[in-house]
């Protein structure tokens, strides 16, 4: 009666064995297609990666070295008297010395005169008067200086700038490339690193022109976002995973605190324009301000990174404790926090990178002002990194262009050593179970 | 003074630690136990043995409130320790469990020293009034779980490093530590190399002197090694309960006999 044995005729049924093989080949070639698109996405994203940070590189290394002109400035007692410190001719003064240096210059000729200044960077009258105001012994002498030259000489320097450019069309003059030349020739052009990129604050002038102000005023803002989301969603996070009764309730809050870290940061940063500074009447552009917006955007991050660290402690660990006699209290603070924390720390830090490179909710509180001087307090104005970067990247000066891919390279350094840590904590403290 | 002894010795054994009266478990809808009636005697091992799923751990966890941290669960009925109702109000769980120790059934050492793992739970309780005091706690703790020549010499290394056997040895000395007058075992022995069950076994009829045990085993054997009085659960009821020599030879309803037989379960 079975189909199998009178099969004269009638076709035979295949054997499972025979049905895997022949559906085998197509499910190998299903795999390997698989692979192949997993392979090229990788590729591709490495490609993007590179691209971008060459680019970054090749732009934003012109801005690690700034052209300096060594040279002797005589402290001409004409320009600077002791009686009108800390004002003088300090300018007169470094163009007469410099003017020296140069072959066939008439200083005389007004024209000549405001062109051998110009090849300084605006800044040296100052570097000079700080000097002679600090010993005004020096009126009268000459002394050595090594200070910046203006961005344009820098460029050039730098080969930046075309010479085979028509003159008409080029930014330096035909007679200023001769200057330039010549003081190269006496060797008293020389490109160090450019530390100045790393101490001053910003300015106008490119040559002068650094990340500090944004620097202190990215940190005073984490620091201020650190504190006050780091215990706020850390206390919520546990409040939430270990005490709350499962309701309603809770399961509306849960939604809402998933939502809010997916809210927008520029509404963030309306918000706290709204109710920081058009309320509570705080200062503007202050990291304050900046680190409580950071805080708002941080938390729900840290709560949902708290809560799946304190998810991932296994029952087993607080069923010994409870079993003990420990109070939850005990149990949560004595045993699943502690575990818990390598996870916390890693979220933590991760939100904490984010919010290093937030720009939107900074721009709207103001941050992005022209700040020549670094914040001494959270409370003073100040600019943040990527605030910096916009203002940088708004600039019409050449110099600006090759100090913001740098900078865009500073933020990415901390950003990538705030992503090491991370994960060093992960490597070193998380525990297998 | 033999027969002195002896007679001293049964009547302990009659004395009566936890009595249950008609506890009830639902798990939302599930009604996971039926109406158990048990008295658990004091310094006596008693097993409660049972397919799986049919509600011994359930009601092993009623004995100290673990239930507790269950949102669903609830539980009714009279369980009492020594005449208290352990689930009237005025009983603090926390208090409770320092009564009734506990010992699961994945060995689950604190990450800790091995130290730290016995010195927390006279800790948290305040029993001992200093440092020596808590030195002396947990040596004594230690040698009463069986591990303390294996272990004397690294007090100080992390408990989660020891073997499976050694660190459910390990959890039963932290569970002693805090000085309890019950030992509630949760299938102590189903994570453990049959070496190590028998060393266990070994310490579980140590025990015994001091202790009143209830364990929980899936294994037959087991029960009928460790136990002078089994219980046996089917489907959240409890069919039978007597001492673990007539369970074994003599069973009264036809359910244990087919459990202990390989009938069913």
């Amino acid at each position: 009666m079975t189909d199998i044995s009178n099969g004269a005729g009638v076709p035979r049924k295949p054997t499972s064995k025979e049905l895997v093989a022949a559906s085998l080949k197509g499910r190998r070639r299903k795999e390997k297609r698989l692979q192949w698109i997993g392979i090229g996405a990788i590729a591709i994203a490495f490609v993007t990666l590179f691209i971008l940070v060459s680019s970054l590189v090749s732009t934003g290394r012109y801005a690690f070295t700034q052209t300096h002109l060594t040279f002797e400035v005589f402290v001409d007692p004409e320009e600077v008297t002791p009686a009108r410190l800390p004002r003088g001719n300090f300018d007169d003064a470094l163009a007469a010395s410099l003017g020296q240096m140069l072959p066939g210059v008439d200083m005389d000729d007004r024209a000549t005169k405001r062109g051998v200044e110009g090849i300084l960077s605006n800044g040296a009258q100052f570097e000079l008067r700080d000097l002679v105001v600090a010993d005004p012994s020096l009126i009268g002498k000459t002394i050595t200086m090594k200070v910046p030259v203006a961005d344009t000489f820098d460029q050039l320097n730098k080969g930046l700038i075309d010479r085979e450019t028509p003159e008409q069309l080029r930014r330096v003059k035909d007679n200023e490339i001769v200057w330039f030349d010549a003081l190269k020739e006496q060797g008293a052009i020389s490109k160090p690193f450019n530390l100045a990129l790393f101490t001053n604050a910003d300015s106008r002038f490119p040559e002068l022109a650094g990340l500090k102000g944004a620097l202190v005023g990215s940190f005073w803002a984490l620091l201020t976002c650190f504190l006050i989301a780091f215990p706020l969603g850390i206390g919520s996070a546990i409040y939430l995973e270990e005490f709350a009764p499962k309701n309603k309730l809770s399961d509306f809050i849960e939604v809402n605190i998933n939502n809010l870290a997916a809210v927008p940061s520029v509404v963030f940063g309306l918000l706290a324009l709204a109710v920081f500074i058009g309320w509570f009447g705080l200062p503007r552009s202050a990291p304050f301000v900046g680190g409580l917006t950071l805080a708002l955007m941080t938390m729900p991050t840290i709560i949902i990174a708290t809560r799946a660290a304190l998810k991932a402690v296994p029952p087993s660990i607080r069923e010994a404790a409870l079993g003990l006699g420990a109070s939850k209290q005990q149990v949560v603070f004595q045993h699943v926090l502690p575990l818990a924390m390598p996870g916390i720390l890693t979220g933590t830090i991760i939100g904490l990178a984010q919010a290093l490179g937030e720009t939107a909710p900074l721009l709207l509180i103001g941050m992005n002002a022209f700040i020549t001087s670094a914040a001494s307090s959270p409370f003073d104005s100040s600019t943040a990194l990527p605030t910096q970067i916009f203002i940088w990247a708004d600039s019409p000066e050449r110099g600006f262009v090759s100090r913001t891919s740098a900078a865009i390279l500073v933020l990415l350094g901390f950003l990538v050593m705030m992503n090491a840590v991370a994960i060093f904590l992960r490597q070193k403290f998380e525990r297998k179970w | 003074m033999n027969d002195m002894r002896k007679i001293e010795r049964d009547v302990k054994m009659t004395d009566t630690k936890i009595t249950a009266r008609n506890v009830n478990v639902h798990y939302g809808d599930t009604h996971a136990i039926k109406d158990v009636n048990v008295d658990i005697a004091d310094k006596t091992v008693t097993a409660f043995i049972g397919p799986s799923g049919c509600g011994k751990s359930t009601f092993l966890r009623c004995l100290n409130r673990m239930n507790d941290t269950i949102d669903i669960c609830r539980v009714t009925g009279k369980i009492e320790l020594d005449g208290q109702d352990i689930n009237d109000k005025s009983i603090d769980p926390v208090q409770l469990r320092a009564q009734v120790g506990m010992v699961f059934q994945k060995p689950n050492p604190f990450p800790k020293s091995i130290y730290d793992n016995i010195a927390y739970g006279p800790r948290i309780h305040g029993l001992a009034k200093s440092k020596t005091d808590l030195d002396e706690i947990v040596e004594r703790a230690l040698r009463r779980g069986a591990i303390w020549n294996e272990v004397k010499d690294r007090l100080d290394k992390p408990g989660t490093g020891l073997s499976g056997g050694q660190q459910q040895r390990l959890c039963i000395a932290r569970a002693v530590a805090t000085e309890p007058e019950i030992l509630l075992m949760d299938e102590p022995c189903s994570a453990l190399d049959p070496i190590a069950t028998a060393q266990v076994e070994e310490l579980i009829d140590e025990l015994r002197r001091d202790y009143s045990v209830v364990i929980v085993t899936h294994s037959m054997q087991q029960a009928a090694r460790v136990s002078q009085k089994t219980a046996f659960f089917h489907l959240g009821n409890l069919v039978e309960f007597n001492d673990t020599d007539q369970i074994f030879t003599n069973p009264q309803d036809s359910r244990t006999e087919s459990y202990i037989t390989g009938k069913i379960g």
